[in-house]
Formats: C-alpha cells, structure tokens, sequence
C-alpha cells in the first residue's frame, strides 16, 4: 500500500512540475455571431467549428494541462490559419459560400471535426440534425441568378477574340511547383461534366490517353504513371429564361500522375492556371497543400473526384 | 485432420477479411454512359466537346460534340453555317447529385441524343435518339432544335 502511494505521489509530483513547462500562450478573443446567418447555424458552428477556427477557444481545464496543451495548442494554431470564422466579415460573398461548402463537404467525409478532438469534446460532434441545418442552409445561399449585362459582354468579348486566334496559350509560366502548361487538353476524350452550382461554374473533365486507356481496362482506383487529367471551368452563364451556357474561361486544373515524382503529394503533380491570360495559382510550391487537403476524402479512389463515363461502350448492332 | 480443418479456415477468414476491407473505389459511370444496345451510328461520346450547358427547369445537362470538321470550324467560327461533312451530337442527360461534392451535378442516364450531319447542299439533316435502349424517334420541332443546337458557341479555352 505504501508503495502504491509512493508511486503516486512521485507520478503527482512529475505532473506539478511539468505545468511549469507550457507553449506559448493562445490569442483568445470573444468572436462574434457570423454576421446574416441563422442563430442556429451560429450555434452549430460555434459548438463545433469555432474552437480550433476562431480566435475564441472555449478550452476546457485539461486541454491547458501539459503535456495536452501543447498537442491541443498547435492544433488550433494550424486549424485557424487553414479557416479562421472570426474573420467572416472581411470575407466576400462567394468567398464565404465556398468556406461553407467547403466545410459541409469536409463534415459529409466525416473528416471534420476531427475524430480525435470529438473522442474528447463530445459536446463538439455533429448531430444528423445539425448537419441537415448546415446544408439546407448552405445550399439555400447559392440560388441561380440571371447573369448581369456585364458580365455577358465580356464573355462575348473574350469570345470573339477566342475566335479571331487572340486567346491562345503563348508564354504560359509554369506553377510554383515547376509544371509547365499542357496546352493539348481539349483534343482529349472528355469523361465527364459538372454542374458546380455551389461556386456558378461548368466544369468539363479531359483525360490524355493514358487516361483513357486506364478507363478501358478500369484501372481508375489506381491510374498508371503518365495519367493526367484536367478540368476546365467556366463560369455559368443563367439567361432569363433559366437556361444556363458556358461563359467565361475561368481556370484548368491538371492532376499529373507519377508515383515517384510527386511521392511528396499523394503521387500527383498538381497544376492550375486562372483567366484567360492563364495566370498560374499560388504563391509559391506549398499551394498543393491546398490540392491534397481538398482531394484526401477521395483517397480510395486515388484522390480523383471524377466518376469518369465509360467510353467504350461496343453496340451489338449498328442501326 | 484438425490442423488442415483449422488451416482452411483461417484462410477462407483471412479472404473474407481482405476483402470486406479492400475498397472499390468509385469505378466508372456506367448509367450516364452508352449502351452496348442503344441503337446509334457511333459513340458520340469519343468526339470534340464544343460546349456544354444545363437546364435546371428539366434538371438536365447537355454537351455538344462535333466531328473534326465540326470543331475545327466551331473553333473559327461565329456562325451556324457547318460545312459538308460536319456531324453534331447533342447529348442530353438526366443530372444528379454529386455524391463526392454537395454543390455539384453530374451526367445520370442519357435522356436524349439528336444528331445532325451537313450535306453537301448546306442542309443539317435532324435525327433523334430517345429511349432506354436509346434508338431513332419520331423528330418534332426539327428546325428550332437544329436553329438550337447549331448557334451553341465554342466554350473559349486558351
């Protein structure tokens, strides 16, 4: 018994003397209602989101203790600088709708809130109910609306000089992380559409051969080395009428498969290009940390979103 | 004996696990794809997509595609006057949500294929596929939808 008690009060003492080793201290400001959202979305978020993506962490007394804290600390730190709801405001509109969206779908994956924040905060986990909220609500902010005069012109605009031979790939840069522009990708076999109503754009996939060849022999849970795949978008263009047509150029993405190259992020080499000028995106290689975080649900599926059509349908008999 | 029975079954329980852990991944989208019944001249879906647009009214999407003439003269061109040769496809599908991404559609059954072939003489001759599986109907409103489907313009991509 009194060795039991010995062991005890040594563990006891190891523990008070750790509290005197600590991370550096949390910013911890009171973060306001998201300004024009509902009270009960408000309080699904707050319950669940806004510890680790706001400036307010309710912490509770065990997540201050160390060595806790210095898990919980540099969770919060990272979660605020991928999404931080205190900065709501100064978020525009369809900025805002694609951190929501972009929220809900990460809840769907059952990826947030994270499984091992919400074994210890169970107050934190989403209930059916709260997520059926969250959609109806997000859902509700992305209605199509009629394309303004404006923006019109300058498809048309940008249309024209498309067709005169203006709008071509000349010296495109390449990405950040050294990939250069693909140019090609409209003659490639097209292997699937998106509506993508949460963000007003259309989306056309394109697969290079090697892509195509994997789909024939339906090695898509695993695409071969020398796979890419490239989505194009547009913004949507909603006459009055409510029929909706390819406007604008808006960007093309590539995923560029090759295991050993691009061991680094997920054995895929990630590039896109923005406007009509084909900017390239991010500032600098770290960009693809954008591109694997959104892709990792799909990760059973080699981090590819696209169910792609089947191109090889062989008729039995030619009318 | 007992040690064969007790072999055979770790393996069979050992197969079983493997496979109810292995996943398949989202495979192909065969129900938005051709059929190997429907009844078409080609597989329009191997042509050049011109362009793309949806209906929400129908919750459709349709794409346009084009032969090689038919591209390289949409991609040059404002008009709707396609040369001889030229084959168009408009294929209509069925939408649904997108179960990887809440916010997004995707191509479910094919609802319709019209077809249209440039003669010689500047005419768009008008087919129409319908139907599961998809064979040649009756065409109604032939020159709106050839008016329609033809002044679609080439989505603009440097």
């Amino acid at each position: 018994m009194k060795k039991k008690v010995s062991i005890f009060l040594i563990l006891l003492g190891i523990v008070i003397s750790m509290q005197f080793v600590h991370p550096e201290k949390l910013s911890d400001t009171p973060t306001e209602d998201l300004a024009g959202v509902p009270a009960e979305v408000n309080n699904i978020l707050r319950k669940s989101c806004f510890d680790c993506h706001s400036s307010q962490s309710d912490l509770h007394w065990y997540d201050r203790l160390t060595p806790a804290n210095f898990f919980v600390y540099r969770h919060i730190r990272e979660g605020r600088k991928v999404l931080d709801f205190s900065k709501w405001d100064s978020v525009a509109t369809p900025a805002q709708n694609n951190i929501l969206y972009y929220s809900l779908n990460k809840i769907l994956e059952e990826e947030m809130p994270l499984p091992s924040y919400t074994m210890v905060h169970k107050n934190a986990k989403l209930s059916p109910t709260d997520i059926e909220i969250l959609k109806k609500y997000t859902l509700s902010r992305t209605p199509r609306k009629t394309t303004d005069a404006s923006v019109i012109n300058t498809a048309d605009k940008e249309y024209t000089r498309f067709i005169q031979g203006e709008i071509t790939a000349g010296n495109v840069k390449p990405t950040p992380n050294g990939i250069a522009y693909i140019p090609d990708y409209r003659s490639w076999k097209v292997i699937s559409t998106s509506d993508r109503f949460d963000n007003g754009t259309m989306r056309i996939i394109f697969a290079n051969d090697v892509a195509v060849k994997a789909i024939q022999n339906h090695q898509t849970q695993n695409w071969p080395d020398g796979t890419i795949i490239a989505k194009a978008a547009w913004k949507a263009q909603v006459k009055a009428d409510g029929q909706i047509s390819i406007g604008q150029f808006f960007q093309v993405e590539f995923m560029i498969k090759d295991v050993k190259k691009y061991a680094k992020t997920a054995g895929w080499g990630w590039a896109r290009w923005r406007g009509s000028d084909l900017k390239p995106y991010g500032a600098n290689s770290m960009f693809t940390t954008e591109c694997t975080s959104c892709h990792k649900p799909m990760k059973d599926n080699d981090y590819v979103f696209t169910k792609p059509l089947d191109l090889f349908t062989q008729f039995k008999k030619r009318n | 004996m007992k040690r064969i029975f007790n072999i055979v079954v770790g393996i069979v329980t050992l197969t079983f696990l493997a496979a109810c852990n292995s996943s398949t991944g989202l495979g192909l989208n065969e129900q938005a794809s051709v059929k190997t019944n429907d009844k078409l001249p080609e597989n329009p879906l191997l042509l050049h997509i011109i362009t793309s647009s949806i209906c929400p009214k129908d919750s459709t999407m349709a794409s346009l595609y084009g032969n090689d003439t038919a591209f390289i003269y949409a991609t040059h061109h404002k008009g709707r006057e396609y040369p001889a040769g030229s084959i168009l496809y408009e294929v209509t599908w069925r939408q649904q949500a997108d179960e990887q991404w809440v916010g997004a559609n995707i191509p479910k059954e094919i609802f319709s294929i019209e077809r249209l072939e440039y003669t010689a003489t500047g005419r768009a001759i008008y087919t129409i596929y319908k139907g599961s599986p998809l064979k040649k109907v009756m065409a109604k409103n032939t020159l709106k939808r050839v008016a329609a489907i033809s002044k679609q313009r080439m989505a603009v991509s440097p």
